[in-house]
């Protein structure tokens, strides 16, 4: 066992030896460049993905909430249609009513 | 430390330039570290390029310049390993390219085409590749980096983010698996 443990030891320190560090090719710095400049317009490119999306559903959102709305404001706008006056004539007609009486009366 | 803390600074806050030289001043070191780890020297340039440009990527999330080549040899396992388990998901049509190589390398050598020194080194290599391919890969890169790197204990656990004992436990048993791969070995190869 300790003998396949000293030859393991040396095929190590061998392989160190068998495999030095390799010169970087002439396009390795070049190459790399393109890669991080490729990564940031794949950045780039998924942000503005994001900010095409937002305003996409920020539009959907505002056509949506307009129909929502729309038909509400209607039925306000028909409710309203009348005068202020009109309302209270309307909300005390009995009133009126009663004070004729009492004219009536005197 | 191959460069100066303020040239890491520098390139931490944006400076391309600086970044530059600090691909130049570590790309050989870094290029020799995966060729041992990966086994694949056509490959080894790409998986380079790969660990510079996650160091491109992450430079900001270094938390001192003193950390900094530890943090370079933890981006250098983490591609390892990726380029490694990749390798495992192709390893059908790799095994024919490999049979491929060593049926032109046999022929070589029948011709006389390689001198003796080189020939020596190439059966280390591959004897070395076939022993760590028997082997997981988290064993392989911790073996390399321990064995063939000659890294210390302390720097490994820079690398690793775990004490001392974890990682002697780790590093015992992977020797114990590496040396039963071995004796295994050695009758099939006549040794």
């Amino acid at each position: 066992m300790d003998r396949m443990k000293d030859r393991l030891d040396a095929l190590w320190a061998e392989y160190r030896e068998a495999l030095p560090d390799p010169e970087p090719g002439p396009n390795f710095l070049p190459q790399l460049w393109q890669k991080i400049e490729a990564r940031r317009v794949e950045t780039t490119s998924v942000f503005r993905r994001l900010a095409q999306i937002c305003v996409m559903a920020t539009i959907a959102l505002a056509l949506v909430m307009s129909v929502v709305m729309v038909p509400r404001n209607n039925t306000d706008e028909v409710f309203y249609s009348g005068t202020y006056v009109d309302a209270l004539a309307a909300e005390h007609s009995n009133d009126y009513v009663d004070v004729l009486a009492a004219a009536d009366l005197r | 430390m191959l460069v100066d803390f303020e040239l890491i600074e520098r390139a931490r806050s944006g400076d391309d330039g600086a970044f530059n030289q600090v691909v130049q001043a570590y790309r050989k070191r870094i290029l020799g570290t995966i060729a041992r780890l990966i086994g694949r020297p056509e490959d080894v340039e790409d998986v380079g390029q790969e660990v510079f440009l996650r160091l491109y990527f992450s430079l900001d999330q270094l938390r001192t310049s003193e950390v900094f080549e530890p943090w370079l040899y933890r981006l250098t396992v983490n591609a390892a390993y990726d380029y490694l388990r990749r390798q495992r998901r192709r390893q059908e049509s790799r095994m024919s390219d490999l049979s491929e190589q060593q049926v032109m390398m046999a022929d070589a050598a029948a011709g006389g085409k390689r001198n003796v020194e080189e020939k020596r080194r190439t059966d280390i290599r591959e004897t070395v590749d076939a022993l760590l391919g028997k082997i997981s890969e988290e064993d392989r890169i911790l073996l390399t980096l321990k064995e063939v790197e000659g890294l210390s204990l302390k720097e490994l656990e820079k690398i690793y983010r775990v004490n001392e004992n974890a990682l002697k436990v780790r590093l015992f048993r992977a020797r114990q698996r590496v040396l039963k791969a071995y004796e295994a070995s050695e009758p099939q190869e006549g040794r």
